[in-house]
């Protein structure tokens, strides 16, 4: 929302006030001034144009202009035609700062001298028109421009939703008075509702079909009106805030929604057929031609305003082309109504039309405020535009406004804020703001807030009424203390307890991604990774329309991202939820499992990618060591993003965990990536419900013997299969057994593999004998002969 | 007698010869050693000694004994001096030369920033809260008092599964299944996690991103002590000479509403080109909770009362860590991740 301090000066005194202490107030009470713009014409002269010639030699359509500044003539270019002789015009002299930041220069233009600038509206900031120079409407020429227009100064003011009475000038005023403490000047403009006869709602028949989503629609009609253009200083005021001017009566209009908040509207009498009103839905088929010149299709869950036959407008949006005042109008229908909020924005983004009107409505206008409105507009226009304003509106009102009563107990401003906020100040406070206070008997308030302030209706509004005005930078800052009868322990978050196995990534070289849930479903499609993806249904592009079933995909995507980036070796993880809809239901809310993703890059490879999955499976273990779970086992397993050989399934107290192993070489080909690459993801939450507090063990009285033992078995036969029957025969002596190496080679028989194992042994209650140990080592052969048909090497 | 002075003499030139721990290890075994030292020898024949003579010998070798025992040890200490000494030449190296590479990963700079976060509101007893991504409308909206056509509902614009089901547009909804969970108050939690919102991407904003709120509930809490708490966080994270200011806004949910500003770190609050000569930054936004929303949780405000703030964990990374872009923490360039 744009504001014009200039304009905020008629309804508050803002006298010793500068502009930057005026917008750190507003600031203060909840009205954030994002910029502060000002707009100094000081150095700007007014000049009178003598006499204008087309540039005779540029080729660029320019004129030459004899510009009369007082105390001299100067030859000034300018590339528009409208500055005619008799011209009053802004010129800016060689060396002067245009508002707009330009510098001006002296200039040879093909022969011609020219000696400043003439300046359009846009140059000096008071407006976005660029076609032509500012034609002034009176000045002395050599004179500052501040002489004719002040200089100016604007804000761009956040309004909250809940305060739709800031939307215009006459509430920012209010808000700046209470702030200030000041008076307002004048609030709501003395009433006037016409004198002519007859009656206006006699002229105009009002109807409201749908008076759920039209509370009250006021019509008056004003004839004799003189159409023309808006004297000076209204049109300036527009143009600060951005706001075209156009003619008197759409310019009043316009003036009157930027002052009071409420959204007016003019139909030419003459063109409504008959002069009558009806507030109803728009009727299948319907079009209407809208006043920005664009044709839009309506639809039956619009709200029009339609004489007899057609709509004239969409309701709170946009007005018709068709009913438009023009130059020819002479009698006129000013319509000052309250539409339902949540109606209009629906409609507004249905024709994705967001107007000055509509983003007023769709925050929900009292209806009271209509009637302020329109008196306003109807006595500018008497004013400015001439016609006689017909006595007795038309005013249709189905759901008036109720006032609303707010009990409140004075103490709560104390208890809220943690402050003391003496009484008569807080009451003075809300006496600033409009609201009538009443206290009563039993040292309770009765208040009663502003028609326009709709945002009031309990207590704590009023607290923080109250607490914006006294300033919350005078609240101390305090911690809540209190005596307990109840104590909420510290327990680490699941975050902080990931942090160990963070911190062994970390070491291992991985580092740690966060990568958006929202992927492409086509990817996963193509992945065979979608069977429970959940699509969304407003989703902004194709690339993010469904949430990831995986952490996998978005891992192989940051290789290929780092790839591109020249990096080579790519070690990455992200610890975030999957998701997963329940089967069958994709409306139920999905199952969110917090996993642990991890993918490096392998080489090239079959060798390289086999050294990087058992490097991977050591990265896990350790993972698991550091957040006090039991360790995991692998088994052959078989996942869509694996390699069929190369799959494990990581397993957990007998519970599937999920997958790691080397990628499938699809993935990678569907991602473009050359080169092997090796992953894991697994639940995280079943490891952290299995970690327990390590507990101390004994340290070793006696020494441990070790003994190396080289099985020779068929290829198939897996070393978890031979450690498990090492492990049972081994017995209580046997203290680990670790496999450290495997060979394929010249000493061992075709289709035949070695696996080295390290058993180390170890009493707790005295040194073991090497003839105890071979006793073990004998049994533990002959488990492996008759359970593995192994054979042992030397 | 004469066999044990000529002995020590030649021992003790021996000793002053040695060059090396090696040497004196061999003149040990020589002269000392338990089987065939020199000094050991002598002693061979004394039991065959009258008792007098026994112990003049014993005597005589023991004195012996000692003498090349401090002569070793007063030449092993010569020696390890002399090597010390020379160890500043022998044994340099260039200290310039730049370690192998580490292969160092790194925790993420958000994980990182999330808890730094968790530890100064945790050492404030707030406990660690989570909830799902993918939420209802109810607990996403209207238990927030934030119903279908609300004006402010446009600040939220979400994904949608169903009418019913969206990804969460804050999380807000987390505090609502808190305080059912909790039955009871007091209620100190703060809830990380990921949010959405359907905005397109830019360098101020993502349609994915995460936020910390937090909420107490408890009785007779006050603007005060929820200013208390993000000066303290905000110091904590920031630096004391920090300032936070509230300033009133609103959100549906709290009333009275704020958004938190910090100082600009750069300018200290005077105004820079930073800050746009504002000299605060905008952090997130709080407020008292509204007694609706009490309601919705479970909870009487008759008797509780409480105060929540947000802010986007991006927002202080980037605030932190002089970030510009917030799309440099989801596009995983490791030439950025790396870096913290």
């Amino acid at each position: 929302m744009r504001i014009s301090y200039e304009w905020l000066s008629d309804f508050v005194d803002l006298k010793d006030v500068t502009p930057k202490e005026a917008a750190a107030v507003l600031t203060r009470l909840g009205l954030e001034v994002e910029n502060l713009t000002v707009v100094d014409l000081s150095e700007i002269i007014v000049g009178k144009v003598l006499e204008q010639i087309p540039h005779p030699k540029s080729r660029n359509p320019l004129w030459v202009h004899q510009v009369d500044l007082g105390d001299h003539v100067e030859q000034i270019i300018a590339g528009a035609p409208n500055a005619v002789p008799g011209s009053l015009v802004p010129v800016a002299m060689p060396g002067t700062a245009v508002p707009n930041g330009k510098i001006v220069r002296d200039m040879n233009i093909a022969g011609y001298q020219a000696r400043g600038m003439l300046c359009s509206a846009d140059e000096l900031l008071l407006g976005d028109d660029h076609s032509g120079i500012l034609i002034l409407d009176s000045g002395k020429p050599g004179d500052s421009l501040e002489t004719v227009i002040p200089s100016q100064v604007t804000m761009d003011i956040e309004v909250t939703s809940n305060r739709p009475d800031c939307m215009g000038h006459l509430g920012v005023a209010r808000e700046l008075a209470a702030g200030l403490d000041r008076p307002m000047k004048v609030d709501f403009m003395p009433g006037f509702t016409g004198t002519a006869n007859p009656p206006g709602r006699d002229l105009v028949k009002v109807s409201i079909d749908e008076p759920g989503l039209c509370a009250r629609y006021i019509g008056g009609v004003i004839k004799g009106v003189k159409i023309g253009a808006s004297p000076e200083w209204l049109q300036r005021r527009l143009r600060a805030c951005g706001v075209r001017p156009i003619n008197n009566i759409v310019d009043i209009t316009n003036y009157v929604l930027l002052e009071y908040a409420q959204p007016l509207h003019a139909f030419d009498l003459a063109k409504l057929d008959p002069p009558e009103i009806h507030v109803r839905h728009a009727h299948t088929g319907e079009k209407l031609l809208c006043l920005d010149g664009v044709e839009r299709q309506l639809t039956p869950e619009m709200l029009v305003i339609a004489d007899s036959h057609k709509p004239v407008a969409i309701a709170g949006v946009i007005g018709g082309e068709e009913t438009a005042v023009s130059d020819a109008t002479t009698g006129i229908l000013l319509e000052a109504a309250t539409f339902n909020g949540s109606s209009v924005r629906q409609t507004a983004r249905e024709l994705g039309l967001r107007t000055e009107a509509s983003s007023r409505f769709d925050k929900g206008l009292p209806a009271e405020l209509a009637l302020a409105g329109a008196r306003r507009a109807a006595s500018l226009i008497a004013e400015l535009a001439g016609g006689s304003v017909h006595r007795e509106w038309a005013d249709v009102y189905p759901l008036p406004q109720e006032p609303v009563r707010v009990r409140f107990r004075p103490g709560l401003i104390d208890e809220m804020l943690g402050l003391h906020v003496p009484l008569e100040e807080a009451e003075s406070i809300l006496k600033r703001l409009n609201f009538h206070v009443r206290p009563l008997e039993d040292g309770e308030w009765d208040v009663l807030p502003p028609v326009f302030r709709l945002d009031v209706t309990i207590p704590q509004d009023l607290v923080e009424e109250v607490g914006r005005v006294y300033g919350y930078d005078r609240v101390p800052s305090t911690l809540p203390g209190h005596r307990r009868d109840k104590w909420i322990p510290a327990v680490p978050s699941i975050g902080r307890r990931l942090d160990a196995a963070r911190e062994v990534l970390a070491g291992a070289g991985f580092t740690e991604t966060w990568n958006p849930a929202l992927v492409s479903g086509r990817l996963l499609e193509s992945l065979r990774v979608d069977a429970h993806a959940m699509r969304v249904s407003n989703a902004l592009s194709d690339d993010m329309d469904t949430l990831r079933t995986s952490l996998l995909p978005s891992l192989v995507g940051v290789v290929g991202l780092n790839r591109d980036r020249g990096r080579q070796e790519v070690c990455v993880y992200e610890i975030a939820s999957a998701f997963l809809a329940p089967v069958g239901d994709k409306s139920a809310q999905p199952h969110e499992p917090m996993r642990l993703g991890v993918l490096a890059t392998a080489g090239a490879s079959a060798d390289a990618a086999r050294t990087s999955f058992y490097a991977m499976k050591s990265v896990l273990d350790a993972a698991f060591a550091a957040l006090g779970a039991p360790p995991c086992t692998y088994q052959r397993g078989a996942q869509e993003l694996f390699h069929p050989g190369r799959c494990a399934a990581v397993v957990l107290d007998g519970r599937l965990l999920g997958y790691m192993g080397e990628l499938h070489p699809a993935v990678a080909s569907t991602f473009k990536i050359e080169g092997r690459l090796v992953a894991l993801e697994i639940d995280l939450e079943p490891v952290l419900a299995a970690s327990r507090t390590s507990r101390a063990q004994p340290l070793p009285r006696f020494p441990a013997v070790e003994r190396d033992l080289a099985v020779v078995v068929e290829d198939h036969v897996a070393a978890g299969a031979l450690l498990a029957t090492i492990k049972e025969v081994g017995g209580e002596y046997l203290e680990q057994a670790r496999a450290f190496d495997e060979y394929h080679g010249p000493q061992v028989p075709e289709g035949q593999k070695s696996i080295a194992f390290t058993l180390t042994f170890r009493s707790p209650e005295r040194t073991l004998t090497d003839a105890e140990v071979d006793r073990v080592m004998t049994e533990i052969k002959i488990g492996l002969q008759k359970r593995h048909k192994a054979r042992f090497r030397e | 007698m004469s066999d044990q002075s000529g002995l020590v003499k030649e021992a003790l030139g021996a000793i002053a010869k040695a060059r090396t721990e090696g040497e004196l290890e061999t003149i040990t075994l020589d002269y000392l050693g338990r089987k065939s030292g020199q000094i050991t020898k002598l002693l061979t024949g004394i039991g065959q000694l009258a008792p007098d003579q026994r112990a003049a010998l014993g005597q005589s070798a023991n004195e012996a004994k000692r003498a090349i025992e401090a002569a070793l040890a007063s030449r092993r200490e010569e020696l390890e001096g002399a090597r010390l000494a020379d160890i500043a030449e022998t044994e340099a190296i260039d200290v310039t030369f730049p370690g192998p590479p580490l292969g160092r990963g790194h925790i993420n700079v958000l994980t990182q920033m999330q808890r730094q976060i968790e530890t100064v509101l945790e050492s404030l007893g707030y406990r660690v809260e989570l909830g799902p991504e993918v939420e209802t409308e109810w607990y996403n909206f209207e238990a927030l008092n934030i119903s279908a056509g609300h004006p402010a509902r446009e600040n939220w614009d979400s994904f949608y599964f169903t009418p019913q089901l969206l990804l969460r547009a804050h999380t807000s909804p987390v505090q609502i299944r808190a305080m059912q969970r909790s039955k009871e108050p007091p209620i100190y939690i703060i809830t990380p996690g990921r949010c959405y919102r359907r905005d397109a991407p830019e360098a101020t904003r993502l349609p994915y991103f995460s936020q910390v709120e937090g909420l107490a509930v408890d009785r007779g809490l006050t603007v005060g002590d929820m200013k208390g708490t993000l000066l303290y966080m905000i110091q904590s994270l920031y630096g004391n000479e920090r300032k936070v200011r509230v300033r009133p806004s609103y959100f549906p949910f709290t009333e009275p509403s704020f958004e938190f500003d910090i100082t600009c770190g750069i300018c200290g609050g005077a105004g820079c080109k930073s800050c746009r000569h504002k000299g605060w930054l905008e952090v997130g936004g709080c407020g008292m909770v509204h007694p609706q929303v009490l309601r919705n949780g479970g909870i009487d405000p008759d008797q509780w009362n409480g105060y929540a703030w947000g802010f986007g964990i991006e927002r202080m990374a980037m605030l932190k860590h002089n970030v510009d872009d917030i799309r440099l923490f989801y596009e995983s360039d490791l030439r950025f991740l790396e870096q913290f």
